[in-house]
């Protein structure tokens, strides 16, 4: 390494030689300087001092000596190491271009696997881990209430007091999302939108792009006709004019001003909410204590933890259960974080398809360590010559790790198209719902995870084939015709990544078949509705021109009458809320003869309904009767209970007959309003299939109290059957229909009631189909794994097969052996794989409907394909091996 | 005799030394003694100053050292001159030429 003439540069090892040399270096010149003194006539001992006297600091200058040498031997170890590190760099390089199949295979197993590990990797940074868009986002908290065991929204009064009387949030704010009717003249068009008091802004902390947001005298009753428009809304709307501030635009029939515009990135939830507008309540409101409809968000004041605020709002709860026994008697407030209920169980999702595309990458880093080990065999002479010229252990060991991240890294490189493309594909094809999703993309921190895969990979796959085949015996290995002692010792290794490799598959085959069945189960339960033949489509009545709920009735009415005619329409209904759509409210029930305390609230959602409902969703009545033209108005109050419902309220009993408290004070405004239930209808999965059964009740629309419009905010949902063929064509004809009763009321949410139902079940469909696509490689990579084991496996054995089958052993003997060879780590694969699942699977559980994780079906299907896998696996080898010629085979011994 | 000398810059003793080692390879206190013989015991190196400054250049390559066995058969660190010392020695030749001309027209004025 040296082009010094002189022989080998002096190079002392370690700092204790070093040491060493100095301090002979320096007493050699003390001894010759001694030397000299003796010499000229001095004694020993004179001599001896006046020459250290002469010499100075010894002890100074030893030290100096000392430190510069080991700089001087740091330099050098650096300077050889970097050339060593370049060296192996370039070898590697080369090896891989002098071994095409197995460069290619190699990078193709990893490519695959870093490609598509990174791709679901940006999907959780985007989504999980990057912070939300506002200053501090930990700060933010939601306040909900806490009811039976769920979150649920917050009353205006509990808002106001709480707001006046708390002391650890920052700022806080409540939230109602509307839909608002945006009209330019041209036509209606339907926008989310959200109702906020005036604190919004300053809990989210961004300040609008253009404009400002509320002021707090906007936010009061009469002054709050100002809105803050979206940057996606501001350029479709309005076509991104910049001068917009301060002009108006008209949303549900009245003018509003534009006070402000939001920055682009302001939007987590895909574009939900569009439009801001002071929520404005009146005195009235801010005293109702038991109308629950807002969604509470504050900040934290700086310092505060999230468990001091829960104790701050504890303490306000207790005030108002005082002050209010009525509607706060069981009140319980929780503060949540924010970050975690906007993601939701998405989190989970991500997380698991993270870990199981890693299983993938493992499976696939097993196959590559199996290619190593088996070309450690073949270089046993390559190496064991570096050996003898003086590499060391560690140094062949580092050369060939460098390999390893060579190959990594250029799989890496091929990696990172899958990696883009898969992540534009993860966004496209999605279902909708993912909060941030869309703005997952290959970027800098992703990018730094593929890098730092591919080193891990490469440590995975690499170290121990490369401690393996540094281990060479040099004689042995440079002995004529030595092929190494490839054979026994070896195999144990090979058999243990096959163990392992199976055992991950299992794991994966495991989830996707308990996901495959949990989606045959939810397609297989009863919906307790017909979603055949059935659409359904929703319209709000702007406040402004529909004030007086007759008229709100009436309109509805006689668009369900409209539509009921139209042709191929065979029933037409209207509801407040259609399963598995957004809408609809609850109401606390209490069954007569309980007294009138919260204890004794039923929560249960409410749907207003004409007459038809039932029979236009195909909702099965088991009891008593539906709706009729008896109840009017002033007739006596009804009402018609589900399944789940009636077993609360009356257990074990009939409910027909009996009377039940709700939603309204009685004529005199104070004692209770009773109704008597007339019917009992089949439960009706209205979150569908996958998620339990919620306890409904259903009202005339008729009969229903002044307010109940404004709980639903005047929207309703227009439900039609058809007699034949696809409801989807009824649309245009009830948009006319709507259009001829009130130009300025757009129909929106139009779906097909068969639409809803895919869609419900969409996220769940696409989380297996990925995860099944998973598994599936996974079992091809193992597979290849299997192949490759057996097949060297026979290859090295030839000479054993030949002195068999010399010795009278027949081709199903051979064939025996080979699968016999095959089975010992796949069903220990596989025995691991199982109790493995057992644990893993639970990941899975709040996603499974109908079966549980041990589900013994599913195991067996999955041990039945690993035995199948490994058997067509091992076919070819096997066959190979039988057609041995035991004379050829012999000759090769 | 020998007079002290003023305390000498690291340039002027590394000349010095890399200039020894241009008549042949030796070891530190051979250095030292050839030094005191050609200046006629005019210049005394301060020892505390030398093997520092051998170590120097060596680190930067102007010499090389290699363990040897020395006149009495005893071990010695021998040190000897790099084409990168030749040229450092020419370099710093010619600066120090420079300097006492310049020093001289001040000095010595003709």
């Amino acid at each position: 390494m040296s082009d010094s003439t002189y022989g080998r540069p002096h190079r002392p090892a370690r700092r204790r030689e070093i040491a060493d040399e100095v301090s002979a270096e320096l007493e050699f010149h003390l001894e010759m300087r001694t030397r000299e003194y003796i010499a000229r006539g001095m004694s020993p001992a004179d001599a001896r001092d006046r020459a250290l006297a002469r010499f100075g600091d010894l002890a100074r200058v030893r030290k100096t000596c000392r430190e510069i040498g080991r700089r001087k031997d740091d330099d050098m170890r650096r300077r050889e190491y970097l050339s060593e590190l370049v060296q192996d760099i370039g070898f590697a390089m080369r090896q891989l271009l002098a071994n095409p199949g197995f460069s290619v295979v190699a990078i193709v197993t990893l490519a695959l696997g870093i490609g598509a590990t990174t791709a679901i990797f940006s999907a959780v940074n985007a989504v999980v881990l990057r912070p939300l868009p506002y200053p501090e986002p930990e700060r933010l908290v939601f306040v909900f209430n806490f009811w039976r065991g769920g979150l649920g929204s917050v009353s205006a009064g509990n808002f106001t007091d709480m707001a006046a009387e708390q002391r650890s949030f920052e700022s806080l704010t409540a939230i109602q999302f509307s839909s608002f009717n945006l009209s330019d003249g041209s036509g209606a068009e339907r926008v989310v939108g959200l109702r906020a008091t005036a604190g919004y802004f300053d809990v989210f902390g961004v300040r609008p792009a253009l404009g400002r947001g509320f002021r707090v005298d906007e936010d009061q009753s009469g002054h709050e006709q100002v809105v803050v428009l979206s940057h996606g809304l501001w350029t479709r709307h309005v076509g991104a004019d910049p001068a917009i501030v301060g002009r108006q635009i008209r949303m549900n029939g009245l003018p509003y001003e534009v006070i402000g515009v939001m920055p682009a990135d302001f939007d987590i939830s895909g574009g939900t909410e569009e439009l801001w507008v002071p929520v404005a309540f009146t005195p009235e409101r801010k005293a109702m204590h038991d109308e629950h409809y807002l969604t509470v968000v504050g900040r934290l004041a700086s310092g505060v933890s999230r468990s001091q605020a829960q104790q701050n709002v504890d303490a306000i709860v207790a005030g108002l259960r005082r002050r209010f026994p009525r509607e706060a008697g069981g009140l319980v407030m929780r503060v949540e974080p924010f970050m975690a209920q906007i993601v939701g169980d998405d989190r989970g999702r991500l997380l698991t398809l993270l870990g199981a595309v890693a299983f993938v990458l493992l499976i696939g880093c097993g196959n590559v360590a199996n290619l190593l080990l088996a070309r450690g065999a073949t270089r046993a002479r390559e190496l064991a010559i570096r050996s003898a010229l003086g590499a060391g252990r560690a140094r062949i060991v580092r050369q060939l790790l460098t390999e390893s991240v060579v190959l990594a890294l250029a799989a890496a490189a091929a990696g990172l198209a899958i990696a883009a493309w898969g992540t534009r594909s993860l966004v496209a094809l999605t279902p909708p719902g993912v909060p941030r999703l869309e703005q997952a993309s290959v970027d800098g921190t992703v990018l730094s995870f593929a890098f730092a895969l591919a080193i891990l990979s490469s440590v995975v796959f690499g170290l121990v084939p490369a401690l393996r085949a540094a281990r060479t015996d040099v004689i042995d290995a440079l002995k004529e015709g030595g092929r190494g002692h490839a054979g026994v010792h070896r195999d144990w290794l090979r058999s243990l990544l096959v163990t392992a490799e199976v055992t991950l598959a299992v794991l994966l085959l495991v989830g996707a078949g308990l996901l495959i069945r949990s989606g045959i189960e939810a397609g297989r339960i009863r919906l307790g509705f017909d979603p055949g033949g059935v659409i359904t489509a929703r319209l709000a009545l702007p406040e402004a021109e529909y004030t007086d709920p007759a008229r709100v009735e009436a309109t509805f009415l006689r668009l369900t009458e409209e539509t009921g005619r139209l042709p191929g329409v065979q029933v037409a209904a209207l509801t407040s809320g259609t399963p598995m759509a957004p809408g609809g409210g609850s109401n606390g029930l209490i069954p007569e003869g309980k007294p009138l305390v919260p204890d004794s609230i039923v929560n249960t959602q409410l749907r207003m309904i004409t007459p038809e409902y039932l029979r236009a969703m195909g909702i099965s009545l088991l009891k008593g009767r539906g709706f009729d033209s008896r109840d009017r108005r002033g007739a006596p109050k009804v009402m018609i209970l589900g399944e789940a419902a009636a077993a609360s309220l009356f257990p074990g009993q009939d409910p027909i007959g009996r009377r039940v408290v709700c939603c309204e004070p009685g004529p005199d405004g104070k004692s209770p309003d009773y109704k008597t239930v007339v019917g009992v209808a089949a439960d009706v999965r209205s979150r569908g299939p996958a998620s339990p059964v919620v306890a409904e009740f259903y009202l005339p629309v008729a009969q229903v109290p002044r307010e109940a419009w404004t709980w639903v905010q005047r929207s309703m949902y227009i439900v039609a059957r058809v007699e034949s063929g696809d409801p989807a064509t009824l649309l245009p004809a009830l948009r006319a229909t709507v259009a001829r009763i009130d130009p300025d009321v757009p129909l929106f949410n139009m779906r097909t009631m068969n639409e809803r139902l895919v869609g419900s079940l969409a996220a769940a469909r696409f989380n297996t189909l990925l995860l099944t696509l998973l598994g599936a490689i996974g079992l091809v990579l193992s597979a290849i794994g299997i192949y490759g084991v057996i097949a060297y496996f026979v290859t090295e054995r030839t000479s054993e097969i030949g002195v068999r089958m010399a010795l009278g052993a027949t081709r199903g003997d051979v064939i025996r052996l080979v699968l016999r060879q095959a089975a010992g780590p796949v069903a220990a694969g596989v025995a691991v794989g199982l109790l493995g699942s057992a644990a893993a699977t639970r990941v899975l559980s709040a996603q499974l409907v109908g079966i549980e994780p041990g589900d013994p079906l599913t195991l067996a299907a999955v041990v039945l394909a690993l035995l199948v896998t490994a058997i067509v696996a091992s076919v070819a080898p096997a066959r190979r091996a039988a057609g041995v010629d035991p004379t050829r085979a012999l000759h090769l011994g | 005799m020998a007079h002290e000398a003023p305390g000498m810059m690291h340039g002027t003793l590394d000349a010095l030394i890399l200039r020894t080692l241009v008549t042949g390879p030796r070891h530190g206190y051979a250095i030292a003694r050839w030094l005191e013989e050609a200046t006629d015991e005019m210049l005394t190196i301060e020892e505390g100053s030398l093997y520092p400054a051998l170590y120097r250049m060596e680190r930067k390559a102007w010499i090389e050292a290699e363990w040897g066995t020395s006149e009495l058969n005893r071990r010695a660190k021998i040190y000897r001159l790099t084409p990168k010392g030749r040229k450092q020695l020419v370099a710093e030749t010619e600066h120090w030429a420079r300097f006492a001309a310049a020093v001289s027209k001040v000095l010595l004025p003709a």
